[in-house]
């Protein structure tokens, strides 16, 4: 009797994903939450709201270290009804071997899009105690799914079946920062097919910024969360890193007599700009998807599937 | 210098049930120069112990108490260690282990140990070494990014930072803003450039 089974393997499949960072399209992707729960009604009606806008949903990894469902059950959950998913992997809650196991399942449920981030430190979310991991760094990680790909895991032990990854991570815009440069090109080095950025709002910056890394020839999606009220704004600018409103969206926000609506309206306007700037935008919607696909039809953007 | 902090009283008094007789133990190198296990922070604690309702029979500062060749010598600070009935021990984790495998008493800690620091320019200086085995400080201007990172981030900095100041502490420079500082001190920002594979552990 034999004991080998019939298992269904996907060997390289093209990602469409992948494909659409090769094209000239202009490339949306947002990001959806896991729920804090087992119960992913809301997500999956978050997710139907936009989904004939987006070409891949982002799914966080316990963002900002508030622990929720795996991205990876929610990914192949979304996946299933026939979105296509980017996963979300932070190398806070992992080892090198919970990372490559994951990596592994993930490409086997058909999840190559995966991109990487340090993760927020335990402490800004809510299970403070929790043993920080940080095995790898997203260089590191990155690293680890070359050698992955090339058949082999981390510790250069031969794998049965090697996996094929469109590969994201993720970065800041401000062209000043040396170190953040410096991060972006090992990234870089190390092989990368797109980048996403945080939440850009200046956008006479962010063209700064690409200029500055240009040479790097690798696709960036810009980063977007629609302001909500002058508030919001001044809150991002305090505590959030990276993020930066001036001081005019501010005072339109405050002059304004409905801020939800004038806070689409500059995203709007962002959009239309950067779709000279940059290969696409990724979304953060932040509990506003009611409202995204106004903002994505205001911005020219139109229904893809 | 390992770096130690004091626990608070009232946590030191709930950890002793029926202590017995009580003998205060602290350490003469890195608890003193702290002022958490020296001379006059044994003698307060002697003091708040008997406060407390406690039987307190002698106090002392061992040389070092990471370095107590035998009984004996433990014996050596007061003979009154042999009678008692429960050890209070003011030093880092290591000399509460070594103090413990030398008596047959229960011992506490009266510190907690946070971390391999130092004293220097007249500031106590936390997390400067993670005693990972296989230093490479000098890759980074001698600011440990495994020690002072508290992702321990070998590559670059995370994108946490505000103003030059840690995500995790906003008091606390971020250390991949003191490495570049450093290195371009030095003249040597070239090494920011080296990718660096991961640490191996248990080697």
């Amino acid at each position: 009797m034999s004991l080998k089974t019939n298992v269904t393997y996907y060997p390289a499949m093209p990602s469409a994903f992948k494909e659409k960072l090769l094209s000239d399209e202009f490339i949306v992707t947002s990001e959806i939450s896991p729920p804090k729960g087992v119960d992913v009604s809301s997500v999956f009606e978050e997710a139907g709201l936009v989904r004939d806008y987006v070409d891949a949903f982002n799914v966080t990894d316990n963002q900002r270290a508030v622990m929720r469902m795996s991205p990876l059950a929610m990914g192949h959950l979304l996946k299933e009804r026939g979105l296509d998913v980017i996963m979300q992997f932070t190398c806070r809650d992992r080892n090198r071997l919970a990372l490559q196991s994951d990596l592994l399942g993930a490409y086997a449920m058909g999840m190559e899009n995966v991109c990487i981030m340090s993760g927020d430190y335990p402490t800004k979310g809510d299970n403070p105690g929790a043993k920080p991991v940080y095995d790898l760094d997203s260089v590191q990680l990155l690293g680890a799914m070359n050698q992955l790909e090339g058949g082999y895991d981390i510790a250069g032990n031969p794998l049965e079946s090697a996996p094929s990854f469109t590969k994201g991570a993720v970065c800041n815009t401000e062209p000043d920062q040396p170190l953040q440069l410096m991060k972006l090109e090992k990234k870089a080095h190390m092989g990368i097919d797109f980048f996403q950025t945080q939440a850009v709002y200046d956008i006479g910056h962010f063209e700064t910024f690409m200029e500055g890394i240009s040479h790097m020839e690798v696709p960036v999606l810009a980063g977007l969360i629609p302001l909500k009220s002058a508030h919001m704004a001044r809150f991002m600018n305090e505590k959030i890193p990276g993020i930066r409103v001036g001081d005019e969206l501010i005072a339109r926000m405050e002059s304004s007599t409905d801020p939800a609506e004038e806070g689409l309206l500059i995203c709007a306007e962002q959009i239309r700009e950067l779709k000279k700037v940059c290969r696409g935008i990724h979304l953060m919607p932040i509990g506003h998807y009611r409202h995204i696909t106004a903002l994505f039809e205001m911005a020219g953007l139109h229904e893809k599937h | 210098m390992i770096i130690s902090s004091s626990k608070p009283f009232e946590e030191i008094l709930e950890n002793l049930d029926d202590p017995g007789k009580i003998f205060v133990l602290g350490c003469g190198v890195c608890a003193t120069k702290l002022h958490v296990g020296g001379e006059p922070e044994v003698e307060a604690m002697c003091r708040k112990l008997r406060n407390a309702g406690k039987e307190v029979i002698g106090g002392g500062v061992a040389k070092a108490a990471c370095n107590i060749k035998s009984k004996e010598s433990l014996l050596e600070n007061d003979p009154a260690i042999e009678r008692a009935d429960t050890i209070i021990v003011m030093s880092c984790g290591s000399g509460i282990s070594v103090v413990s495998s030398l008596v047959d008493v229960p011992v506490h800690p009266a510190t907690n140990t946070n971390s391999l620091g130092g004293y220097s320019e007249g500031h106590v200086r936390k997390d400067l070494c993670a005693m990972c085995g296989s230093c490479i400080a000098d890759f980074f201007g001698g600011v440990c990014p495994t020690a002072r990172c508290p992702k321990g981030l070998m590559n670059g900095p995370c994108g946490g930072a505000m103003q030059g100041k840690c995500e995790v502490d906003p008091d606390r420079d971020c250390a991949w803003e003191l490495i570049y500082l450093r290195l371009k001190e030095i003249g040597r920002l070239d090494l920011l450039e080296r990718i660096f594979e991961p640490k191996e552990y248990n080697g």
